[in-house]
């Protein structure tokens, strides 16, 4: 994931990003951060996933996730990395999701994850600078 | 479990540590448009 690359971009648009999280931040740190020592955007880390659960994202069905090659993609990364895959570790079945917030705290954008699918960076920026020029 | 937000809906709370345990609230962002990104798993 280039995180970097996004939040660049984000900005170049006017908006800002908040990245949340709930595995470890060690192990944040040493894979999807790797390499990035001033981060110019909150990255939260919400460990116990009631954040998660509050926006209403859930867990897949283990089929959408154990059928998806993407999946042994991550899982190879991971191990390339030197990480241990062990119960209780990472968790491929929590979903994620975006969300553009505008200036005045309401949703303008809600795109939850039904599977390991995320909506291209154009169309969220896109969504973003509407957000911004509805305030104006 | 509720429903995820829609558009037009009020944002839900969002206020959790940082990677370094400092308290950080979304409405701290406020002014401008946000991108919130909940991520899967690190990898």
């Amino acid at each position: 994931m280039k995180v970097r690359d996004r939040y660049d971009r984000w900005a170049a648009a006017g908006a800002s990003a908040c990245f949340v999280v709930f595995d470890d931040p060690a192990l944040v740190r040493r894979t999807m951060l790797r390499g990035l020592d001033d981060l110019p955007f909150p990255v939260l880390v919400d460990r116990d996933r009631e954040s998660y659960a509050r926006w209403g994202l859930a867990r897949a069905p283990w089929w959408k996730i154990w059928l998806d090659p993407n999946v042994y993609k991550v899982y190879g990364r991971l191990l390339r990395a030197g990480e241990r895959l062990s119960v209780g570790g990472v968790d491929v079945l929590q979903l994620g999701g975006d969300f553009i917030v505008g200036p005045d705290l309401r949703i303008t954008y809600s795109r939850p994850q039904q599977r390991d699918d995320r909506p291209p960076a154009g169309e969220l920026l896109h969504h973003a600078r509407e957000a911004g020029h509805d305030h104006d | 479990m509720p429903s995820p937000p829609r558009p037009g809906d009020p944002v839900p709370d969002l206020t959790l540590p940082d990677l370094d345990g400092h308290v950080t609230s979304l409405r701290d962002l406020a002014g401008r448009p946000v991108l919130v990104s909940f991520l899967r798993h690190a990898g």
